[in-house]
């Protein structure tokens, strides 16, 4: 009756042991997988692009809709962002000496090196990276990807390189006017809360601030605009199964875009610094 | 020409297709038919070079298309029109863009000649004054014949139809079915369709052969079909449901 027990539950035990192996196997293989169906779509894109083969409605219709579309949700964002550091910053300075001191500083590095990218690129993420991976989803699973090729249109050629163009391109624009509105609201806050003139203001934000601080931020953000595009159009490329395939693969492109730009930021932060972008 | 040799496809541990083998002369009609889930819209993907088999051939005009791609593969592509089983139009443009697509893509036609075109294409499906609509609006029976107008906008060699009737009333299958036949005689059009209407198929088709399993187990002409003593394909053409094809079926309680 015991070594029965004891068969039985060494059985369970190696079924599940490899039931998690096979699960991890898996998983790992097609992590890989996606990588490297990724890369290609990512070097399809950028042969095209090199070699000039940019449908430019498409293209200018892309940039319209990750810039100018964006722009509103990222200015008020980044607006508000600026008001709560310069308050923050004000409060806790005046605690400490009595005065609010290095609001300009801080806030403008926190916006220009950080917050301004990392925030427009989640922003971006959620607008512009669920609706690629949605519409090209749709596309997918309703056959309009074949009916393109049927057609004598290559599917990453039509659909991709456009949305590869305009998140590179737009990224960095919309980050430095992120920077801009960021610190605007830093001054309305310090202003209104403290009368802080703009002359104080302003030469604490560009003190210690030089050209090399603003390419930092912007390599980031251009960076980020490549990701965004790159896990959104293939999430929509690779998506199976309907509606509820399109519902899954929106869920996991914005999923993956965020948790990458998080992770990217440090290994890029740290990269820049090594080479004195700082 | 368009040859098929040996052609096995598997989708996971499910085999699709195992061994399919046919030919499709100048100006044939081949319709092929068979249960839904048997291969046969996998089968029409292979020839067009949207899906690479397992293992097998596919020559068309003597172009092996399963081992080329990129422009090679699209050049061999601009001879074939495909007519998808849910229209696949692009929600995104309007009818007359969606019809218009592949002509400002694949011929030398200029607006407003592609307008023209357009309409032309269009009224020959039984459709007008539906140019400026978006997909969105069109009824199903609306979609599939703007489907039909893109694939033929272009007037490819091949046309391969995959179900043109499924989901449309009886005098429009009859009038797709006419369609087929015209462009067929008018323009030498070498066709392959998809189909589970057997009416339509006896009116189109040069040839037929069925799809069982994912094998070809009937070739021979609409005459030979009618009158043919296999059993599978004798009771799919009836459309009977006792017979060699078991389908369970569940009456209140009773599974049969």
């Amino acid at each position: 009756m015991f070594s029965k027990k004891i068969i039985h539950t060494h059985r369970a035990a190696k079924e599940f042991s490899g039931n998690f192996f096979e699960a991890v196997g898996n998983g790992v293989l097609q992590t890989f997988e996606s990588v490297g169906i990724a890369a290609q779509i990512s070097a399809e894109t950028l042969v095209w692009i090199f070699k000039g083969k940019i449908n430019i409605r498409n293209t200018v219709a892309q940039i319209v809709e990750v810039g100018w579309r964006s722009f509103p949700i990222v200015a008020l964002t980044s607006f508000f962002t600026g008001m709560v550091l310069a308050l923050q910053v004000g409060t806790a300075t005046t605690t400490l000496f009595n005065e609010p001191v290095y609001v300009g500083t801080i806030v403008g590095f926190s916006l220009v090196i950080e917050l301004g990218p990392v925030l427009t690129a989640i922003v971006v993420t959620g607008r512009v990276g669920a609706a690629i991976t949605a519409e090209i989803g749709t596309m997918k699973v309703t056959e309009q990807l074949d009916a393109l090729q049927t057609l004598g249109t290559n599917p990453v050629k039509y659909l991709a390189v456009p949305r590869y163009i305009a998140c590179i391109l737009m990224l960095p624009l919309l980050t430095a006017l992120a920077n801009i509105i960021g610190i605007y609201g830093g001054f309305v806050m310090s202003n209104t809360a403290w009368n802080m003139p703009a002359s104080v203001y302003m030469r604490d934000v560009l003190d210690f601030m030089s050209i090399s601080t603003f390419m930092h931020g912007l390599i980031k953000s251009f960076f980020f605009g490549a990701l965004i595009a790159i896990i959104s159009c293939f999430k929509g490329f690779a998506t199976t199964g309907g509606a509820e395939g399109v519902g899954k693969a929106t869920t996991g492109a914005v999923m993956v875009s965020l948790v990458l730009i998080l992770v990217s930021d440090y290994f890029l932060t740290s990269m820049l610094v090594a080479f004195g972008i700082k | 020409m368009i040859t098929v040799k040996n052609l096995h496809k598997s989708f996971g541990s499910k085999k699709v297709l195992n061994n399919v083998s046919l030919s499709l002369n100048e100006g044939e009609t081949l319709a092929i038919i068979g249960l839904s889930g048997t291969g046969k819209s996998v089968l029409l993907k292979h020839i067009v070079g949207l899906i690479k088999p397992d293992s097998g051939e596919v020559f068309v005009d003597d172009i092996e298309i399963t081992k080329i791609k990129g422009a090679d593969l699209s050049e061999v592509q601009k001879k074939m029109g495909y007519v998808f089983q849910e229209a696949a139009l692009f929600d995104s443009m309007t009818v007359a863009e969606n019809v218009g697509f592949g002509v400002k893509n694949l011929t030398s036609l200029e607006e407003p000649e592609i307008s023209r075109h357009v309409t032309k294409c269009l009224n020959m499906v039984g459709l007008t004054d539906i140019e400026g609509l978006k997909p969105s609006a069109l009824s199903g029976g609306m979609k599939k014949r703007v489907g039909l107008a893109r694939a033929i906008a272009y007037e490819p060699k091949y046309i391969f139809y995959d179900e043109p009737t499924t989901g449309l009333d009886p005098i429009m299958t009859d009038v797709i079915s006419d369609l087929i036949n015209h462009l067929k005689k008018k323009l030498s059009i070498t066709s392959i369709v998809v189909t589970h209407d057997i009416k339509s198929a006896y009116k189109i088709a040069d040839r037929i052969i069925m799809l069982h399993k994912g094998e070809v187990i009937f070739t021979g002409t609409p005459e030979q079909t009618k009158i043919t003593d296999n059993a599978v394909v004798r009771q799919f053409v009836e459309g009977l449901s006792e017979g060699p094809i078991k389908v369970e079926r569940t009456f209140g309680d009773t599974i049969i």
